[in-house]
């Protein structure tokens, strides 16, 4: 694959040099600066995982020091207690592994669940290290309590040695990190932290992925702190606390959060002038620090490393391909065909918002090929029906079954596997990514993506195709999101939900905001995608032309009850309509 | 009886301390982590005001002023710029607590330092012996949660502040400059702070990291309780006992814990924590 | 698209909107705008849903940032004004959503409305003639008002401060017929008391000929209709431009 090569030379260019640079280092540094960048090493693996997790999934996390602490003393109480020899390290890792694995587990449970929000994610990351610390702290001589653990059997190797093995596997894991984010799996971390409702709209579950994500990198920061005990002979609760977790997202913040290099060099960097000026003045360069942390924060967002560095960008891993997307037809998913059910139903669905009823009792049905319109005043309850028709947990009563399953309680990701595409007011779309990876992760239910590669080809269905031809996107393939017309990203949303190989698609308002030619354009699309497709549409619509000119069945919706249905000419030219829209209810 | 005294002024001392952070929160939607350092500050005021000779009332204020002033120039500095960007308020806030917290090592050392108490010995009540200072401070803190929800049902700022609260986009196009109320909120929570900060020195001592535990408490209690006032007092009165409780017979350790598991688990079961709605 | 000039009836314009482009973000809502309200005139701002009628009410205030053109009022401009300081010019902005504090007492909602509080009980007698219902509910949480009753308690508030331009949008929604001819008399009591110029946002064409001298039809963001409410042609030709 001709992408495979780019990233191999890509790598090769820049991290063999860094691995001779790891090599060679120790014969020009002395000792004490050597043991303190080993220290620094481990610390910027620490600072790696908290940049996966805040740079780029956009959760705030000030307890990844916790898995740290954990991973170290899980060293120190194997070698403390139990003895030192190849055995036990390798009791001690497993142990910490599995640490690791369980609080990840818990943590993600209770931070990331279906409403959960970002501020509850990070208050419960500042409670994990509290509740740590406090832990050691009550573990009498077992833990060493306050004073920690020192003494124990550790290997014997010389500093120099360490600072080649550590400096190595550091590189490793930049490099796997750094393919992951940069693989089409790593967009989905993205994905989520722009738009995390579009994500689920798609069929990704959020949670899971969340929570596989911090226990993945929990093991990580607990096996650099395995190192770390095994190295520096010591460890103390500080290493769990709160106050060290902070110090990491201080030099992500610094380093340039969402960058890979930058947290590295940010925490070796000020790990290692800490040590050295903390000696002859403690305090300003602590206050120096903290200075510029909320500088960088108020003035510089991004961070200082792609500020500064913006002139070398060629050096540095690109995080665009240089390759162009292509893009290929694949087949739709033959559909499993059961010519009784009905594409969706509802039976006597409610809503109330308090003691206000939003939706009274609303029996409807669609089946494949047909093209709804679901059309009625401000505050009639159109969208509100389709949140009920996409979300389990929206309706406060009532059936609504999607091809034939009832979906009960079930969260929106859930829907979109039934067969379910949702398409919003607003273009909700992955602002900070190109028009193909948006496109890649809305394939993410069909094709999952791979981990670690990033592939040169996309394969849609011909209906997905045919929109990105009309609209010509298919020329903008690398261009970002967020610099597209709106009328280009609602194109760009329609893909995305159809790429989901949809039967029913769900249409809030898709003419909003669009000129003539676009709507035309569009319209077209849609009785293209029910009459040759079979999929079923639902629109909620004001435009009445439009609505004329395509449907094939109308839905009037007043004060939150379904009040008229009928084909086209039945229902645009009736009374009922008139009296509707022009809002006279009489003559005054 | 000395354990219901225990509970009791543990909650007002949590009170008095997180009532400030409550008012900033609902009126600017962020958490400032930087309330832990003007608490801080408080404590270094009254210290100076101490061992300038000053009478220990002289000394509250002197914090409270000193407090609101810190107020002023950080909201205006530090938090403007961040509006839209909550998360980035809590780092900035932490950021900016660092560096206070090394100014007030650079100017007062870092050695631990007492303020005496104005209310010395025990007082007898109810048949127990008890600490009168903190008895004291139940009553300091009804006066303030007194005060506060007075000045915001009684009075037209506080009503404008309660607007800014419930909309603020309403309270601008009727002509509330919500700009500066956010400002005077600031101040006024900063105030607070510095005042608890005071308060609570002759309690135990004055360092520059005091702050740090109070704000982990006062933060999760400000999170459990929404926006209001009332709801914060049952918060407080809840989980103060809980730490009481748990401090006195199971372990102080998992007493010191216990607010902030206690709240992150209720904010799991019940998101909206003890906020009526 | 149809733009006839508005001749200027009463005297200086108490608004003008000349040329103004804006929108959300990248989407530019409404082009082009060209408006004026004449001082002690009513205009109506007629159009289908999803039309820019709201966003042209938000744009004049400031809530949203315009991309070009020019608002002024009194012939001051305030095109950059942030909202809070063009609503102490005397503007009052009655919003079709979210426009009661539902928590607060139908008596702080009044309040909110004045800048001060020492002039509430002398406008109050006033606003007790045209909603006598209000004078007895003042403790009442307006959040337990029915549908019609915080419209009028919107329309109260909005008189309270004796503005000189009224922005109100779409407040007959949801509304039945009687409580809507109780608001159209209070608008057109309050003109011919204090001539109040205003700027109405609406979707039911009668109400709106009624209360206004003046109509617009908005469609995509551009005016497409004008004219007089007086005119016998003016219904059949609005209805005929918002079927289309």
């Amino acid at each position: 694959m001709i992408d495979g090569d780019l990233i191999r030379k890509q790598l090769l260019r820049s991290a063999l040099p860094v691995l001779l640079l790891v090599l060679c280092a120790p014969w020009f540094l002395d000792t004490y600066t050597t043991n303190i960048l080993v220290r620094a090493l481990f610390f910027a693996m620490l600072a790696l995982t908290v940049d996966v997790l805040w740079g780029y999934t956009g959760y705030l996390t000030f307890g990844q020091s916790a898995f740290f602490g954990v991973g170290a003393y899980a060293a120190a109480l194997v070698f403390t207690h139990l003895g030192f020899g190849p055995g036990y390290v390798i009791l001690g890792v497993l142990l910490a592994m599995l640490a690791a694995l369980l609080i990840g587990a818990v943590t993600g449970w209770l931070s990331f669940y279906h409403g959960s929000t970002p501020l509850y994610a990070s208050v419960v990351s500042l409670v994990l290290p509290i509740v740590l610390t406090q832990v050691l702290f009550s573990g009498g001589t077992f833990t060493g309590s306050s004073s920690g653990l020192t003494g124990y059997g550790m290997p014997d190797l010389s500093v120099e040695d360490w600072f080649r093995l550590v400096g190595c596997l550091l590189v490793v894991l930049t490099t796997v990190v750094w393919l992951f984010v940069r693989s089409d799996g790593g967009r989905i971390l993205f994905a989520i932290r722009d738009n995390e409702m579009r994500c689920s709209y798609l069929g990704i579950n959020i949670s899971v992925y969340k929570i596989a994500l911090l226990i993945v990198t929990g093991i990580v920061a607990a096996l650099a702190g395995f190192g770390y005990a095994s190295f520096s002979g010591v460890v103390a609760p500080e290493l769990a606390g709160f106050v060290f977790g902070t110090e990491v997202i201080i030099w992500v913040a610094l380093g340039g959060r969402g960058t890979v290099i930058g947290p590295v060099l940010g925490a070796i960097v000020i790990d290692w002038s800490s040590a050295y000026l903390s000696g002859n003045l403690p305090y300003i360069w602590k206050l120096f620090l903290g200075i510029a942390f909320v500088l960088v924060i108020v003035l510089l967002p991004q961070g200082l490393l792609p500020a500064v560095f913006k002139g070398f960008r060629r050096f540095l891993p690109a995080n665009t391909s240089s390759r162009a997307l292509q893009l290929i037809q694949a087949e739709p998913k033959p559909v499993e065909l059961e010519p009784q059910s009905l594409a969706v139903e509802l039976k006597n669905v409610s809503k109330n918002f308090g003691s206000l009823k939003v939706l009274s009792d609303i029996n409807f049905s669609a089946s494949a090929g047909e093209l709804v319109s679901l059309i009625g005043p401000n505050g009639a309850g159109k969208t509100t029906l389709m949140r009920c028709m996409s979300d389990g947990e929206e309706r406060a009563s009532g059936l609504v079954c999607i091809q034939g399953h009832e979906i009960k309680r079930i969260a929106p990701h859930q829907c979109v596997q039934l067969g379910l595409g949702r398409k919003f007011q607003t273009a909700t779309v992955f602002d900070s990514l190109t028009v193909g990876e948006c496109l890649r992760i809305a394939r993410t239910r069909i094709d999952p993506p791979s981990f670690w590669r990033r592939s040169a080809q996309l394969s849609l269905p011909p209906y997905v195709l045919e929109v990105l031809t009309a609209t010509e996107l298919d020329q903008k393939l690398d261009v970002v999101t967020s610099s597209l017309s709106h009328g280009e990203k609602q194109a760009l949303e329609l893909a995305m939900v159809l790429a989901l190989e949809p039967r029913v698609v769900l249409l809030d308002e898709p003419t909003a905001g669009l000129s003539m030619p676009e709507r035309s354009l569009i319209g077209k699309i849609f009785i293209d995608l029910t009459s040759r497709f079979g999929l079923c549409l639902l629109l909620v619509e004001h435009d009445l032309d439009f609505v004329r000119e395509i449907s094939t069945r109308i839905v009037v919706l007043h004060q939150g009850r379904l009040v008229l249905e009928g084909t086209v000419a039945e229902v645009v030219d009736s009374e009922l309509i008139k009296t509707i829209y022009s809002g006279s209810v009489g003559h005054a | 009886m000395n354990l219901i005294f225990d509970i009791l002024t543990t909650t007002a001392i949590l009170y008095i301390v997180a009532a400030g952070l409550l008012l900033v929160f609902g009126v600017m939607k962020i958490i400032n982590f930087a309330h832990g350092a003007f608490l801080t500050i408080g404590a270094y005021a009254s210290l100076i005001a101490s061992q300038l000779g000053l009478t220990p009332v002289a000394g509250f204020l002197f914090a409270l002023l000193v407090g609101g002033l810190f107020g002023l120039m950080v909201e205006r500095l530090v938090l403007r710029p961040l509006y839209e960007r909550p998360l980035d308020a809590i780092l900035a806030t932490w950021g900016l607590a660092i560096v206070i917290g090394q100014v007030i090592t650079l100017l007062f050392g870092r050695e631990v330092q007492f303020v005496p108490s104005p209310i010395r010995g025990t007082i007898v009540l109810l048949g127990a012996e008890y600490s009168g200072y903190r008895l004291l401070l139940t009553l300091v803190a009804l006066g303030l949660g007194l005060t506060l929800a007075l000045l915001l049902t009684r009075t037209r700022i506080g009503l404008v502040t309660r607007a800014v609260i419930l909309n603020e986009q309403l309270a601008q196009g009727l002509g509330i400059h919500s700009q500066l109320v956010r400002f005077f909120t600031f101040a006024l929570g900063a105030a607070i702070a510095s005042l608890a900060g005071a308060l609570i020195t002759p309690l135990s001592s004055v360092d520059p990291n005091m702050g740090v535990p109070w704000l982990i408490n006062a933060f999760m209690l400000v999170m459990v309780s929404g926006v209001s006032m009332l709801s914060l007092l049952f918060a407080t009165l809840i989980f103060g006992a809980a730490q009481v409780l748990i401090s006195s017979y199971v372990s102080p350790i998992l007493g010191g814990m216990a607010i902030a598991v206690l709240a992150a688990i209720t904010l799991r079961i019940r998101p909206k924590g003890f906020s009526r709605d | 698209m149809h733009k006839q000039s508005m001749p200027a009836l009463y005297g200086a314009d108490a608004l003008q909107v000349k040329a103004m482009t804006s929108g959300y973000g990248a989407l530019m809502v409404l082009r082009n705008i060209h408006l004026s309200v004449a001082s002690g005139s009513a205009v109506a701002i007629l159009g289908k849903n999803g039309m820019g009628k709201t966003t042209l009410l938000k744009s004049i205030l400031g809530f949203l940032p315009k991309q070009s053109g020019q608002v002024l009022l009194n012939d001051e401009d305030i095109t950059t004004m942030p909202a809070y300081r063009v609503a102490r010019q005397s503007v009052s902005y009655t919003p079709q959503e979210q426009a009661l504090f539902a928590d607060l007492s139908i008596k702080d909602n009044l309040r909110l409305g004045l800048p001060r509080d020492s002039l509430l009980a002398e406008r109050l007698t006033a606003i007790y003639e045209i909603f006598p219902f209000l004078q007895d509910r003042m403790q009442q949480l307006a959040g337990t008002l029915s549908g019609g009753e915080q419209k009028m308690l919107l329309i109260a508030r909005a008189l309270l401060s004796r503005p000189k331009l009224m922005l109100i949008d779409e407040i007959t929604e949801g509304l039945q017929p009687s409580v809507i001819q109780r608001v159209a008399n209070a608008l057109s009591t309050e003109r011919q008391r204090h001539g109040t110029s205003m700027l109405i946002v609406e979707q039911n064409v009668e109400f709106a000929l009624q209360v206004a001298d003046h109509y617009i039809v908005l469609k995509r963001g551009e005016v497409v209709l004008t004219g007089l409410t007086r005119e016998p042609s003016a219904l059949s030709a609005i209805e005929a431009e918002l079927a289309m």
